[in-house]
């Protein structure tokens, strides 16, 4: 069975989460195929896990100096922060009987993706579960899937060159706050394509690279298609609740 | 309101209740765990609501939340729930 493979778009978060959703719901409802797309944020954005709390994790004062969208996603896990000209997203959207029904296993599949994605750009690197690829034992992309009505969506970010400082002004992390101490120290434990290669790849070589490693891992053959006019007019609707205050502070 | 976070071996749960005579009168669990499906963590904090703030207590209603609902939290284990909620019990 052959997956659909979308060109990489450039979006703001709202638009993003919805099309995520649109796809899950209609590939839920047999109308859309298997799908893996790849995505940039515009602005650049904080996301938050489904579960966690807006004012605790953000700083949303620093946010808004910086022109930073916030918002919450409909998957687990923690709050993120997406730089657009650092960051690559990506996500896939299948039938859960097309994987493992274990979480982890499923999580190791598709995360299988990378690893083979980061060889190809010539980094060696390991799932680590829940949810993590590290690279020399740093984590260089998390990941994120929920399950509904009988379909899986995970997206996922590829860590090429984000700005890390900003990244710790805007999460609320610990009272240790933004020292070079502490920034040393996530140094320790997160890298990023960059840093590991000693250069700057072009998101379309890695966007190239991990769409072969996803079909690799995956095992399935890719056709390149586009949005269907369903989807977009489904992502259309979906887009406002995204956007609203409601949904931002629901935790 | 009282309010604490623990730390399970991966994920924060972060815990905000308020206590009347005892027993839990309102509470918001948030965090960066993962809860499959998604909106089990509404029943979860519903079956927590009226509970005596014991560990027993505790560890008896989010037993009962997982066999109702078969909800799944990759590893974050029973214990992890009432650790952080006994933390904001004593906090």
């Amino acid at each position: 069975m052959e997956w659909r493979l979308l060109p990489l778009r450039v979006d703001d978060a709202f638009v993003s989460m919805a099309i995520d959703e649109a796809l899950l719901r209609l590939n839920a409802e047999g109308k859309s195929p298997n799908t893996i797309r790849f995505w940039r944020w515009l602005p650049s954005t904080v996301s938050l896990g489904c579960f966690q709390s807006v004012e605790r994790e953000v700083d949303l004062e620093v946010a808004k100096r910086y022109g930073v969208d916030i918002v919450r996603r409909i998957t687990g896990g923690g709050a993120v922060f997406h730089d657009h000209d650092g960051e690559l997203t990506y996500s896939v959207v299948c039938r859960q009987s097309d994987l493992p029904s274990d979480i982890i296993e499923s999580y190791k599949l598709i995360c299988g993706g990378l690893v083979r994605g980061f060889e190809r750009l010539s980094l060696r690197a390991e799932f680590k579960p829940v949810n993590d690829v590290l690279v020399n034992g740093k984590k260089i992309s998390g990941n994120a899937q929920t399950r509904r009505w009988g379909s899986v969506l995970q997206h996922g970010t590829v860590l090429i060159a984000p700005d890390v400082r900003q990244m710790f002004e805007l999460l609320k992390v610990s009272p240790e706050k933004i020292s070079d101490k502490f920034i040393a120290s996530v140094f320790e434990r997160v890298t990023t394509v960059e840093r590991e290669l000693g250069s700057m790849p072009s998101f379309e070589e890695v966007y190239e690279a991990m769409s072969c490693g996803f079909e690799e891992s995956l095992g399935v053959g890719f056709f390149e298609g586009e949005l269907t006019s369903e989807e977009l007019e489904l992502a259309e609707k979906l887009r406002p609740r995204y956007a609203s205050e409601e949904w931002l502070r629901k935790r | 309101m009282k309010f604490a976070e623990f730390k399970a071996p991966k994920g924060v749960i972060k815990v905000e209740l308020e206590l009347t005579d005892d027993k839990i009168s309102r509470i918001m669990l948030s965090g960066d765990f993962f809860m499959y499906p998604e909106d089990a963590i509404e029943e979860l904090e519903q079956s927590l609501n009226g509970v005596k703030a014991d560990r027993d207590s505790l560890l008896a209603a989010v037993q009962r939340f997982y066999s109702s609902t078969g909800a799944q939290t990759p590893m974050i284990e029973l214990e992890h729930w009432v650790e952080a909620i006994l933390r904001a019990v004593g906090g």
